[in-house]
């Protein structure tokens, strides 16, 4: 394989890993608590910017090409780790006022509304993130230490990987835990949780800061490896883009929201690439998007409930109860069946 | 002296704020009602908006009359929405989809029909030919007469849909249907048809909407509708989703503060200020202001077509 | 931790997925990056002696600012056709320009930027990347080196330290100071400033101000317009009423069209003075659209890069704009007076003299060569046949284009002269940059 061939694989693969993690932070918001929050793009925004402007330097310095605050540079990993603090925070000030009873379309839609409301700020007030220029020649994290080509994509590629698997494991203990059945059932029946006990309000808001905070990573990680960012690339319909992915994945369900990830942002903008070239110059183009939107649309037609589908959970009652196939109840009577829960609806 | 200037610049800015609710109006009336029928989010709203522009500027090339465009307009609306539910939407509803899955399909759609008019008509930019209009002086603001026709246009549009809605059977069929779809049907509504015909007209609205707002910004290109969306969203919103008088009055309110706060503060931050505006009334009162109250039957409610 | 917790938290599934990937792809890599091209690595495969060049128009085809692509392609096409014509560069007597699609931000262009690299066959040259997505891309294709003419304006690259990256147009800043002079000149005092939170104008509104006031004019009102609204008359009223002489502006085209048609109804027609992002042909079209071409002749002019409406140069472009076979997005008269795609095509023959020159297609090498095609003093030639016949001849030449002459400064920039135009592309007025000091 060529040079050209290996960066343009690995590129792939970094971008593969941070959709993955962002994707599970969303799954973990909207897949397993069931929050329509389609203002998570901001999130990882957020993170990106503050991984930029904490590598970046003062803005004064470079020529003063660049106006943005707080300006500094701080050591790798530091200015990653803080991007997810700032969007957990920031994911925090906003579930605290929004993460009310309202209906799930007005919660969807006053999300959006707050995603372009970001959009708005960050490209029209010039010194906060440098308005529509964005920030950018943001220095790689250790590329002077590594100085071969290839060598620095494979490192950034373990590296994105190394976080993948923290992600994961994080995500993974939170949702086969019982904090996770908690989650599933504010979802899934909101009232009959609060019934029995359950604190909705902060499990959502807990849920909510955690996806933020996966955002935030994916954001610092994906921005160290493109070196630049502007409000171009995080529209409120990206949101949308990575939910495609997790439903066509498969929500609820990390192997599945995976599979989707690599699905729907990498594979459908990549292959489109590949159609041939034809009639007038943009025109090809157009059609690209013409069948990224008729893939979207075809998986979710023809296999709505996602490629891996949620697991049926099933649960053993206590062998003492002794409820029957049949329902006769008594001891002995029948084994013990398996209770199903139904699984998250779409 | 102040209190003249500062006066005479809100009214200025007002006059200026019902031209643009004028056209939010009319589109969001449409969405709402879309929205009521079908419990359907319709992301391809502004994008529809675009493609009636289109249909009116064919027409308009081809040398018709101006209200002749209008009706183009309105007919590539109409036929657009009532194709794209019949065929797309109400397919993924009867299978099941839910408010999710739906947006998704949306945004598909959106997708493609901008992408299919910029690989139609190129990466350009076109006009509707207007004739010559002057300036008029009414109550401290200065408009055009092609505004006062707009602002004109879209009272008779609301007056003309409250008939409908009140007055004749069709509407009281929607209203009926929008509120509880199974007892429309018990009741011997023919829900399919109710929903279909709302989709033709809140469809010809769109179109409508979409003529009048390339006619305020005297240029467009494939990008130009869905740019208005979140608005018109946004409007629909504030005066609670399916509630058309609602949106009717979100639109007043959000077209008079964009132009009141541009003339205030800095331009730049126009529709942030209407969007935060619409942020804290929701927040104020989660269905909107005349919306229904949030209750557990309400509560992630279901189409059932 | 219990077994049972570990257990659970070691669901194999998505790990050994990712596992498996992540290690696939670094087995194949290693197997064949160990045989393929060595050392710093050329772009693409090594020259092979007869395969087909490849230009890259790397450019936004779809989105908002889906003309820049077919702007640049309208450049880079006809120049490569007239390669060919003119029997190809050293033994390849195929060369082609392709249009690649940035998709307009910084995260989707990185890899539609590696997949140009990956798979572009023999790629020598890119005509791009644009403002949109120029800070991602740039570094690609330095390190990847790939000779680049991009059409980005941020003035972060008027120091710029990528020996790839060349600019044969001004940056945004530059155009600043022309438009004040002009203004200056024409007499004006009090002039608005209109420019719109994208891009382009967060570098050129900061110096038309300051040249302007250096100059001894009045700002009397500097908007910052939010793009692509309904309607603008609240701001159009506001800037009325400060009673300006004349209008500096640069908004996209929409938004352009929406405003001065406001300003025609709610003030009167004032004199427009654009950045060159207003003297492309959308711009024109969408703002005569709005107000009337013949008011837009009167009334508007636009600060560009100087490029001569006559001369040799110019008309060769026009011969080999007007016989493209391909990739000229109609209607073809709209390219002529395009200093975008003018640039592109003087790009597009300079790279290719520079291979010629340097006896080599790998980018490495005539990378330097360009500044060599380029430096004065020498024959002067003004296309592709012309160039090549001389250098076969022995002779070293001065490439002219139809932007005029070329100086790169250390940073591989040549800002050049402005002009002043008309819609109609005549010419008002011209600035050398010593002009434009006096603005400074």
């Amino acid at each position: 394989m060529s040079q050209a061939v290996v960066l343009y694989a690995t590129t792939l693969l970094v971008y593969a890993g941070v959709d993955i993690m962002a994707c599970w932070g969303l799954n973990l918001q909207f897949g397993v608590t069931g929050i329509y929050n389609f203002a998570f793009i901001i999130f990882q925004a957020a993170g990106a910017y503050t991984t930029g402007v904490l590598t970046l330097g003062p803005d004064t310095a470079n020529g003063g090409f660049q106006h943005y605050i707080f300006g500094s540079t701080w050591p790798f990993p530091l200015p990653i780790l803080m991007g997810g603090v700032v969007a957990g925070v920031l994911s925090l000030l906003i579930g605290l006022v929004t993460l009310r009873r309202l209906r799930s379309d007005y919660q969807a839609m006053v999300m959006l509304v707050l995603a372009v409301i970001a959009t708005l700020v960050a490209e029209n007030l010039a010194t906060f993130v440098n308005g529509d220029s964005g920030l950018a020649l943001i220095p790689q994290p250790l590329s002077n230490q590594i100085t071969s080509v290839t060598g620095y994509q494979w490192w950034f590629v373990a590296f994105t990987a190394f976080a993948c698997l923290v992600v994961y494991f994080f995500v993974r203990r939170i949702t086969s835990a019982p904090l996770g059945r908690a989650l599933r059932a504010v979802r899934d029946h909101e009232y009959a949780a609060a019934a029995l006990g359950k604190n909705v309000a902060s499990l959502r808001l807990f849920s909510f800061v955690a996806g933020g905070v996966i955002a935030g990573i994916s954001g610092g990680i994906l921005v160290s490896f493109i070196t630049a960012w502007s409000p171009g690339s995080w529209l409120y319909v990206e949101t949308l883009v990575l939910l495609t992915a997790v439903i066509v994945g498969g929500m609820g369900n990390n192997f599945g929201v995976m599979l989707g990830a690599m699905l729907v942002p990498v594979a459908f903008n990549e292959i489109t690439r590949y159609l041939p070239q034809f009639g007038r110059p943009g025109l090809i183009d157009a059609f690209q998007w013409i069948v990224i939107g008729s893939l979207s649309m075809g998986f979710l037609w023809f296999r709505p409930q996602g490629i891996v589908p949620e697991r049926r959970r099933k649960y053993k009652p206590p062998a003492e109860l002794g409820v029957g196939a049949t329902g006769a109840v008594g001891p002995g009577a029948g084994g013990p069946e398996p209770a199903t829960v139904p699984d998250g609806r779409l | 002296m102040f209190h003249l200037v500062f006066a005479s610049t809100l009214v200025e800015s007002v006059g200026f704020g019902l031209v643009t609710a004028s056209i939010l109006a009319i589109a969001a009336v449409g969405f709402t009602l879309q929205f009521g029928v079908s419990n359907m989010l319709n992301l391809a709203y502004g994008d529809i908006m675009t493609a009636a522009a289109f249909g009116a500027y064919e027409v308009n090339k081809a040398g018709a009359p101006l209200w002749v465009s209008f009706i183009a307009g309105m007919a590539t609306g109409a036929v657009t929405s009532v194709l794209l539910h019949r065929y797309i939407y109400r397919p993924f509803v009867r299978r099941g989809t839910q408010l999710v899955g739906l947006v998704i399909v949306a945004l598909s759609a959106a997708v493609i029909i901008q992408n299919a008019l910029l690989a139609g008509f190129g990466a350009t930019f076109f006009t509707l030919k207007l004739p010559h209009t002057s300036t008029v002086h009414v109550a401290g603001a200065t408009l055009t007469v092609l505004q006062l026709v707009i602002i004109g246009i879209a009272v008779a549009a609301m007056l003309a849909v409250d008939a409908m809605l009140r007055r004749t059977r069709l509407g009281k069929a929607m209203r009926a249907t929008s509120g509880n779809p199974a007892l429309a049907r018990a009741c011997g509504i023919n829900t399919n048809r109710v929903v279909d015909t709302a989709w033709l007209i809140a469809g010809g609205l769109c179109g409508l909407a979409g003529v009048l707002l390339v006619l305020n910004t005297a240029s467009f290109e494939s990008t130009t509708g869905s740019d208005f969306l979140v608005i018109t969203i946004a409007a629909a919103m504030l005066g609670g989703v399916g509630q058309a008088y609602g949106a009717m009055i979100g639109a007043v309110v959000l077209g008079v503060v964009t132009e009141v706060a541009a003339a205030y503060t800095r331009s730049s931050f126009k529709e942030v200020i209407a969007f935060a505006v619409l942020v804290i009334i929701v927040l104020i009162r989660p269905q909107g202001m005349f919306g229904q109250p949030v209750t557990a039957l309400t509560m992630n409610k279901e189409v059932v077509n | 931790m219990n077994r049972l917790v570990l257990r659970n938290m070691l669901r194999l599934k998505p790990l050994a997925c990712l596992c498996a990937t992540f290690a696939t792809v670094f087995a194949l890599s290693a197997c064949g990056s160990s045989g393929g091209s060595g050392g710093g690595g050329s772009a693409g495969s090594p020259d092979t002696g007869t395969d087909t060049l490849t230009f890259a128009a790397f450019n936004t085809f779809s989105g908002p600012n889906a003309t820049f692509g077919p702007e640049q392609l309208a450049g880079c096409g006809p120049a490569a056709q007239a390669i060919v014509a003119a029997g190809g560069v050293l033994d390849h007597k195929t060369a082609v320009c392709n249009p690649e699609d940035s998709r307009g931000d910084p995260a989707d262009a990185v890899p539609a930027a590696q997949q140009v690299i990956a798979t572009s066959g023999h790629l020598v040259g890119v005509l791009g990347p644009g403002s949109d997505e120029a800070p991602a891309t740039i570094p690609l294709f330095n390190r990847s080196h790939i000779p680049m003419f991009s059409d980005a304006g941020q003035g972060l690259f008027d120091k710029s330290t990528f020996k790839y990256f060349w600019r044969i147009l001004p940056a945004d800043d530059a155009v600043g100071y022309a438009m004040a002079l002009y203004a200056h000149q024409q007499g004006y005092t009090r002039v608005a400033s209109v420019f719109g939170t994208s891009i382009g104008a967060q570098g050129s509104a900061p110096t038309v101000a300051a040249g302007f006031k250096k100059l001894g004019g009045t700002i009397t009102t500097a908007q910052l317009l939010a793009l692509d609204q309904s309607s603008y008359r609240s701001e159009v009223a506001q800037m009325a009423a400060a009673k300006p002489q004349a209008i500096f502006i640069e908004l996209d085209p929409q938004t352009a069209a929406t405003y001065l048609s406001e300003v025609q109804q709610l003030y009167h027609q004032v004199p427009i003075i654009g950045t060159d992002g207003t003297t492309q042909p959308p711009w024109l079209k969408a703002v005569a659209g709005a107000i009337g071409k013949t008011t837009v002749q009167k009334f508007y002019v636009g600060a560009q890069p100087y490029a001569p409406t006559t001369g040799p140069a110019h008309k060769l472009w026009l011969t080999q704009l007007h016989g493209a076979t391909s990739g000229v997005a109609k209607p073809v008269s709209q390219w002529e007076n395009d200093s975008y795609s003018e640039a592109a095509w003087d790009a597009t023959n300079i790279i290719a003299l520079a291979m010629e020159l340097s006896k080599s297609t790998n980018p490495i090498v005539y990378n330097t060569y360009i500044t060599k095609v380029t430096s004065p003093g020498h024959v002067i030639v003004h296309d592709f046949a012309q160039g090549k016949a001389a250098i076969l001849a022995g002779k070293a030449i001065t490439y002219v284009g139809t932007t005029g002459p070329i100086t790169f400064d250390q940073y591989q920039n040549s800002p050049g002269s402005f002009e002043i135009n008309k819609s109609d592309a005549s010419t008002v007025k011209t600035y050398s940059a010593a002009d434009l000091q006096s603005a400074k």
